[in-house]
């Protein structure tokens, strides 16, 4: 699996959107990332679509003028088809997120979304398949025992509250990938939607004053209106 | 126990013992009377015996042979009976010896040849007066044996009334149980007849009756309130697609206006003030969704069963960050334990908004304090705030949508204007209550909210003024 910010042609998404300019526009958007993408706007294509050729990965709108995702989805995964699927949908609401994610979705993203957000779910929907765990994590100077939960900065240790160690983690996980506020925060408060006010701001801030020292080569870039990136 | 059964068996039991005891009263005047007519007859029939003994020429008698034929008759008789002659003016001609130095009274009443007196160390008597030719005869007649059957009468009564009531409470309990078999049915079902399986009914027999029409008028009910259910289900699901679809579209051009360069400084700004916007819209509708679901109890909260006392240390640390990140301080106070059923996701939501509310109407350097104590049946979480406080008469508005105060209460100025809104139905939801008071200290504002421990039941509001935001008519 291609570990760059660029894959190459051979990973090929489906979509299955309703609305077409909304379709038409992820998938313009997913193609300038040089994926290979087919969009359908309705479940009969979508299943003629699967049946064809295999994806690697799947977005999936629920509210479709033929049926529900969800019993796509559900029909899907009865029939033995274990592509990811990331879900798409107008109902931000726990129990439909819950509701997806136990039919067999891999991730869902709530609309109104930024093409930053899919593309990086997209990208962590990939990588999910050969993901292994490592209990160290190193990047720059800085090296995280995800057992002893203790981290370095090349000599010293440095002390991190519980919040901050799972942030750090967070991007530790993802070196150089752009990780929207939504998914931060689904892995640190397991909130649903972004967590209110500015407090991933501030944890954010207070993680700048412990690893971003040196000014002219800054750790973490805030992508304004999407999320944050740890620097390689 | 207050239940309709419980009380028709009461109902029951006190009507039948009451006529029970009606019965017996009536029975005792009927028994009383009859009993004393027959000791009248008696007195009668002793006249007889009087007039036999002195023959039939007693207008010739002297006093001492009347003296002589009574004492003879009397001799048998004395026991029973109490005897008393007088002549036509009144003197005394004979009195039975077992009468000793007292004498029978005169009749009181005038006419009255019958009447009960009391004599000294003989008891009750029952007098007759009689007239013969030349002479009045009274006769008395001890009502001692009368009394000892109308007291064996009154005991046997109160045994029979006090088994009487004994036995009707319990027939009526268990009668009254039977009854009300179905109607426990109907609500057993009914109770457990809740958002998430509005499909079920209440089983109804095949037959015409009161409870089974009962029945039946339950499940039209159930019938509508699914109907209306299901259309605000479908209605938010429907309004959160076509809102979100086109706001879906603004936010991705938009972001592409700045991804692809080009702009002049002010144009990107408007640009992120745009995307800006549309994350305040989506959460508007979010909210406003949220709240019309929550007013039709079509919100699903997963309930867990915990001690929130770990749940609220951790959000103290993140309450701690946000007030430090803002050049305050945050005090928390965690004590007790207890259980409670509760979601914690969006109870923390509850949270960060009223934390979030105090930091927005604190001065700076201002300090915030969170509680946490439990009652016999309650959780009571307070956040208490320096701001400039909330006017008494304005302390349930702050509630209500959209409301923002004059001068910067403690609606969130940034956010939505449905954060207080909110935050009560989901306390609502938690069958809590949430309320806004003064501080003790005089200063600021104190949110207090409380939630019922598990296996409570609801927390009620303080007063008539604040009416859960949850049985709001729905418009």
């Amino acid at each position: 699996m291609p570990r760059g910010p660029t894959p190459p042609l051979t990973v090929k998404i489906l979509i299955v959107e309703d609305e077409r300019r909304l379709g038409q526009f992820i998938k313009k958007g997913l193609t300038e990332r040089s994926y290979t993408v087919t969009w359908v706007p309705n479940c009969r294509e979508a299943r003629d679509a699967l049946c064809e050729t295999g994806y690697d990965a799947i977005i999936l709108d629920l509210g479709l003028p033929d049926g529900d995702g969800l019993d796509l989805l559900r029909e899907w995964r009865a029939s033995g088809f274990n592509e990811p699927v990331l879900i798409l949908s107008a109902r931000d609401e726990v129990e439909d997120r819950v509701k997806g994610l136990d039919v067999g979705a891999d991730d869902y993203l709530a609309k109104p979304f930024s093409l930053e957000e899919l593309l990086a779910r997209v990208r962590s929907l990939l990588r999910r398949q050969s993901a292994a765990k490592e209990t160290f994590l190193e990047h720059r100077d800085i090296r995280v025992d995800l057992l002893a939960r203790t981290v370095t900065r090349g000599c010293e240790t440095v002390n991190l509250t519980s919040r901050e160690f799972a942030l750090l983690e967070v991007f530790l996980q993802n070196p150089g990938r752009i990780l929207p506020r939504t998914m931060i925060a689904e892995k640190i408060w397991e909130a649903h939607y972004d967590i209110d006010g500015n407090l991933l701001d501030v944890y954010m801030s207070k993680l700048r004053a412990k690893f971003d020292l040196d000014p002219a080569k800054p750790l973490f870039k805030t992508v304004r209106g999407v999320g944050y990136q740890m620097l390689s | 126990m207050r239940s309709i059964g419980t009380r028709l068996a009461l109902w029951y039991a006190g009507v039948s013992t009451a006529t029970l005891v009606f019965l017996f009263v009536g029975g005792y005047y009927l028994l009383n009377g009859h009993l004393i007519n027959g000791v009248d007859l008696l007195n009668a029939t002793e006249l007889e015996q009087i007039k036999s003994s002195l023959g039939p020429d007693t207008d010739r008698l002297t006093p001492a042979q009347i003296g002589e034929r009574m004492r003879g008759m009397t001799a048998q008789a004395s026991v029973l009976f109490y005897i008393q002659l007088h002549g036509p003016n009144g003197e005394l001609l004979f009195t039975s010896p077992n009468l000793g130095n007292l004498r029978l009274p005169d009749m009181d009443v005038p006419g009255s040849r019958v009447a009960t007196a009391t004599l000294e160390g003989i008891g009750e008597v029952r007098l007759g007066e009689f007239s013969l030719p030349t002479m009045h005869v009274t006769i008395g007649t001890s009502l001692a044996q009368v009394r000892k059957v109308m007291e064996g009468y009154t005991e046997t009564s109160l045994i029979l009334v006090c088994l009487m009531l004994v036995f009707s409470v319990i027939t009526g309990l268990v009668l009254s149980r039977a009854a009300m078999r179905p109607v426990r049915l109907i609500q057993e079902t009914a109770h457990r007849i809740r958002s998430d399986n509005l499909s079920e009914r209440i089983p109804v027999a095949d037959v015409q009756d009161e409870i089974s029409n009962l029945a039946r008028l339950l499940n039209e009910m159930f019938d509508r309130l699914e109907l209306s259910f299901n259309q605000i289900r479908r209605f938010t699901a429907e309004a959160s697609h076509e809102l979100k679809t086109p706001l879906s579209l603004v936010r991705l051009h938009a972001e592409r206006l700045l991804t692809e360069g080009g702009l002049a400084p002010g144009q990107e700004e408007a640009v992120q003030m745009q995307l800006e916007e549309i994350t305040r819209l989506n959460k508007i509708i979010e909210e406003l969704l949220f709240l019309s679901r929550a007013e039709a109890h079509a919100v699903r909260l997963d309930f867990h069963r915990e001690d929130p006392r770990a749940f609220l240390q951790s959000f103290a640390q993140d309450a701690r960050a946000l007030a430090e990140h803002r050049g305050m301080a945050c005090t928390a106070t965690i004590e007790g334990h207890g259980l409670v059923d509760y979601d914690a996701k969006w109870l923390r939501q509850v949270l960060f908004n009223l934390v979030q509310n105090a930091l927005n109407v604190s001065p700076p350097g201002g300090h915030i304090f969170l509680t946490s104590d439990f009652t016999v049946e309650s959780w009571r979480v307070a956040i208490e705030d320096q701001g400039p406080g909330v006017p008494a008469g304005q302390r349930e508005r702050i509630f209500e949508r959209f409301v923002r105060l004059e001068g910067g209460g403690p609606g969130d100025t940034k956010g939505s204007g449905l954060g207080l809104a909110i935050s009560r139905s989901i306390i609502g939801l938690h069958q809590g209550h949430i309320r806004a008071e003064a501080t003790a200290k005089g200063v600021g504002l104190r949110m207090v909210f409380e939630l019922p421990l598990a296996g409570m039941p609801a927390v009620p509001p303080p007063g008539p003024a604040a009416p859960p935001v949850t049985d709001d008519p729905l418009d």
